[in-house]
This record gives C-alpha cells, structure tokens and sequence, in this order.
C-alpha cells in the first residue's frame, strides 16, 4: 500500500471514530498495521480534535481547541491568558506559558462579560461535563466564534454521548451562525450510533446568549418529537410486533394454510 | 494475521460510524490483508438484493453464506447468478440432495413468516451440511435472512446464523444454536430548517436451545420438525430483539442526549425553589 492511500485510509478511520473513544481506536490501528505508523495516526488524531473542537485538561482547566485559538503548533486561551502545547492523544496540555491577549477592535473585558453570561446558561441547561470558549475570529476583528461541548462518558456501560455547538457571531452586523451537532455510541453487543445536526443562521442578533438559548432549546424539543415520530411512523413500519392475527405462528405442516387464509380473503 | 490483530479489528468495527461499515471494511482489509477471510465471514453487513432471472426475476437475499466467487445462489432455483461456468460449478457449494429438500421447505415457511410479520419485504433461508455424507436428519447449519426497507430513509435486515446438532449424551434432543444480528437504519429527510438525525446501527445475540425430536419417524416428518422447531425460536428471538432495540435506539440514546443536554433542569431548578419557598410559607403558616 502506498504511503498517501496509508495516510488516507487512517485518515478516513479515524474521522469516523465516536468522540471519546480516539485512545481505543488508536491502540487497535497500532495492532492492526504497527508502531511504525504511529506518526501518520496521531496526524490523523491531531486534525480530529482540531475539527471537533476537542477540550483539553491544561492544568486541571477544560480549554477548548479549535482553528480559530491555533498559532502555530501552540493553542491559546484569551480568558484564562495562556498559551500551551498539546498531547493530542492523552487530550493533556504542556509547556504552559502566560500568554497577553491583543485584538484590534476587542477588549478582553467583553470576551469575559461573554463568557459570564454563557456560564450561566450552560449550567441550567447542559449537566454533562461542559467545556466552552470564546475567541476572536482573526483577520476579521468584528467577529467573534463561540463554541460549546458537553460530553457523557460511560465506558463501562459501553456507551458515550457528545455535544457540540459552535457559533460565529458579527458585532457589527449582529448575524449569528454556527451549527449544532450531537452524537450517541452505544455498543453494548453491537454498535448503535445516534447523530443529529441542525444549521443555525439568526439575523438582528442584540443578546447572543438569549439568541443561542432559544435556537438550542428549539433544537432540543424538535428532536423529542423525532425520536417519537421515527418510532411511531418508520420503525413501526418495518416489523410488526405480532401477526395481524395477534396469535404467534402455528409451525409445521399447516403453516401453509396461512397462505391458503390469505389467498381466499383476496380471492385469489 | 494474529488473534490479537483480528480482535483490535472487530473491537474498531464496534466502535465506528456503523453507516459507514462496508467502507470500513474493506479499509480494514486493504491496511492488513489477512485479516481479509475471516473479517468477510465474521462481520455482518447489511444484505444485498438480486434477481433469480429463472424464476420471475423473483428478489433473493445475498451474503457471505450463499456466495461463491462474484456470484450468489438463490434459494429458488438452486442456481447461481451471475451464472457460473460449469468449470467453476464442479467446485461450488451447494447441499447436499436431500438437504435441499429441507431448504425447500424452510423457504416456503420462512416466507409465510415473513408476510405475517414484515408484510411485504424479502426473505432467504440458505443451509449447508455439517457432515461429509448426505443429509440423513441430524446435524446442519444454515442462515435465515429478511430485510424490509421503506424509501431510502429505513431498512432492517434480520441475519440469523444457526447450527442443528444431535445431543451426543442424549439421544432425540438437539440442540439448536442461534447468532442473530439485526441491522437497523432510520433517518429523517433533511430539508432547509429542519434538522438532520440519523439512527443507526446493529445489535447481536446469541440463543441456544435443546429440543427433543421423535428421530424414529421419516426424513420429511423429522425435517418439518427442526424446521417447525427454528422457526417458532427464530419468532421468539426477533420479537425480542425488536423490543431491545426499540429500547436502545428511542429510549436508551434519547436518554443519553438528555445527560449531556436538558433545558429541564433549568425548569426543575425553579420548582425546587418555588416548592422550597411553598414549605417556608407552610412552616410559618403551621406556627
């Protein structure tokens, strides 16, 4: 196999992999191919948890990592000031240094007011460990990115279930933006995987906490009535849960006369 | 290949997007190629449709147990398609004489199930023999397959993988041993506001029962037997599995979601402080 369908095909694993579960999927692709492509899975690691917006443990703090708090191989937080390397395998932060933060446009003070307001949501409304940011979309100072991830782990009941939204809000043009994405893996003798997603796109955007209150509780309640819908109408549909006869099946010879039943009903 | 290789592999296939599974797959087997056998053999995927062109184009279902080569047997006309040279015939599988016979029949009253549960849909039975001689009914194995789809938006495929063997410590009891997965797709149509959601994926169990059966009478009598006896255990088996999996895909993730996401705990929080409040004013109304 060659070195770039290698690299695309540990790629494409990886991507496909349930949040949470990025060591065990590591340690089997190790046993699978060998040490020696180590490098090329923990690239594939590292633009995952880039991507997804993976929090990270620097110093006993979640710090979320994304594009927008990258610089160079090094990840900031303008809240906490500081700036760290990343273990991308073990989610962990190193070589932790202080880090001033500057913008053009923005005060710290209003990331900081920002960052209040969405703590107060999120704990009312997300009791799974909550990790969130607030950073400045850079190169385009009137923008600002908000992301929130909420995660339940439960790998001893072979399950995990994951949160993830992210927004991009214009002070100047008050439009806010962004995407909800959720996800369940439950694999308990067997592998059931629950996704859903919504675009979000608001306009006259005043409070932007309020905004993304309403638009993810929406979210929530739309998808409620969705889990009963899917069941009532679709599953249903596929199997029944008895005959239309309501009595389980007469096995053996006679179960032909079913067919005979069936065939005088629609005079055949 | 190693056995530790084979199950990093098969522990990789529990964890992945399961939509994506034939991608994986096949993925897999490109990064370690001799894992490709028993990946194949072992991992459900879901079942593929053809047409029997000499039985009125009727649908069968296909899977690793009624394939040889590119081409899959149907249980209709005992015949491969695509057709076969008679080169490659003299070496395919097929069961033996009088096995074909109990397939015939486990056909016919898999599909009397089939319309009774899934009203509508496909099914296949396929079996094999387990010993070299003919079919004289004892042991054999077999696989029973339906899969039902509406539109593009759900599909359910039913695969059971099942051994017959006679007791050696008591003669007349079989035991019937049965490996079921189920895999289930629902998704939601996606439009403009609306929001996407997928469920997806498979669940296995594995069931075993001994049965006592008359071996004293005919062939026919004791195959309608191991059939009549498969047929009432794979019932109760799906009727299970519907129930589990309805469990897990619109009670079990729904509660999930909810551990990581509840705008009720903000609406609780605010009972609790209102019924905090109603005590204090009980207690002081009390004095």
């Amino acid at each position: 196999m060659s070195g770039s369908k290698f690299e695309e095909v540990v790629n494409k694993i990886i991507s496909d992999s349930p949040p949470g579960e990025l060591k065990e999927v590591y340690d089997d692709l190790i046993k699978i191919t060998s040490e020696n492509s180590k490098n090329t899975i923990l690239d594939a690691i590292e633009n995952y948890n880039v991507q997804n917006c993976v929090p990270i443990d620097v110093e006993g703090t979640s710090i979320i990592i994304s594009k927008y708090n990258k610089e160079g191989s090094k990840f900031f937080d303008p809240i906490n000031c500081v700036i760290f390397s990343v273990n991308h395998l073990e989610h962990r932060g190193l070589d932790v240094e202080p880090y001033e933060f500057t913008h053009a446009k923005l005060e710290k003070q209003q990331l900081k007011c920002l960052h209040d307001q969405l703590h107060e949501y999120l704990v009312q409304n997300f009791p799974g460990d909550v990790s969130f940011a607030v950073y400045p979309v850079s190169e385009e100072t009137s923008k600002i990115c908000i992301i929130i991830v909420s995660t339940k782990y439960n790998p001893s009941n072979f399950w995990n279930g994951h949160w993830r939204s992210s927004y991009i809000y214009d002070l100047d043009t008050e439009e806010l933006s962004g995407h909800i994405f959720t996800q369940v893996h439950y694999y308990e003798d067997g592998n059931v995987n629950f996704q859903s997603g919504k675009d979000i796109g608001q306009t006259n955007v005043t409070d932007v906490v309020s905004a993304i209150r309403d638009a993810e509780t929406a979210f929530e309640n739309d998808l409620d009535f969705s889990f009963s819908d899917l069941n009532e109408k679709q599953f249903k549909a596929l199997r029944r849960r008895l005959p239309v006869t309501r009595s389980k099946i007469n096995w053996g010879n006679a179960i032909g006369s079913y067919r005979l039943g069936k065939n005088a009903a629609e005079g055949k | 290949m190693s056995d530790s290789q084979f199950d990093a592999a098969l522990d990789l296939l529990r964890r992945l997007n399961p939509t994506t599974l034939q991608e994986n797959l096949n993925n897999l087997i490109e990064l370690q190629p001799n894992l490709a056998q028993d990946l194949l053999s072992s991992v459900d995927v879901p079942l593929s449709i053809r047409r029997d062109h000499t039985d009125s184009n009727r649908q069968y279902l296909c899977c690793d147990y009624n394939r040889d080569i590119d081409s899959f047997r149907s249980p209709w006309s005992n015949t491969y398609f695509p057709e076969l040279s008679s080169e490659d015939l003299q070496d395919s599988p097929f069961p033996s004489v009088p096995l074909r016979q109990v397939e015939i029949l486990a056909n016919d009253s898999f599909d009397v199930y089939r319309d009774l549960y899934y009203e509508g849909g496909i099914s296949s039975v396929y079996l094999w023999d387990l010993n070299e001689e003919d079919f004289d009914g004892h042991d054999f194995a077999g696989v029973v397959l339906f899969k039902k789809n509406q539109s593009d938006h759900s599909n359910w495929d039913s695969i059971h993988v099942f051994e017959v063997t006679a007791s050696p410590s008591s003669p007349g009891t079989f035991n019937y041993r049965v490996t079921t997965t189920i895999i289930l797709h629902l998704d939601k149509a996606k439009n403009e506001q609306d929001s996407q959601m997928m469920l997806s994926g498979n669940l296995t169990r594995q069931t075993e029962k001994d049965i006592a059966v008359d071996t004293s009478r005919p062939l026919d009598v004791l195959s309608t037997s191991h059939i009549a006896n498969l047929g009432s255990l794979i019932e109760d088996i799906e009727s299970q599995m519907r129930n589990l999996l309805e469990t897990v895909y619109f009670e079990k993730t729904r509660d999930i979601f909810h551990q990581t996401k509840n705008a009720a705990i903000a609406f609780s929080a605010e009972e609790a402080n209102k019924d905090a409040h109603a005590e204090v004013i009980k207690g002081l109304q009390s004095l």
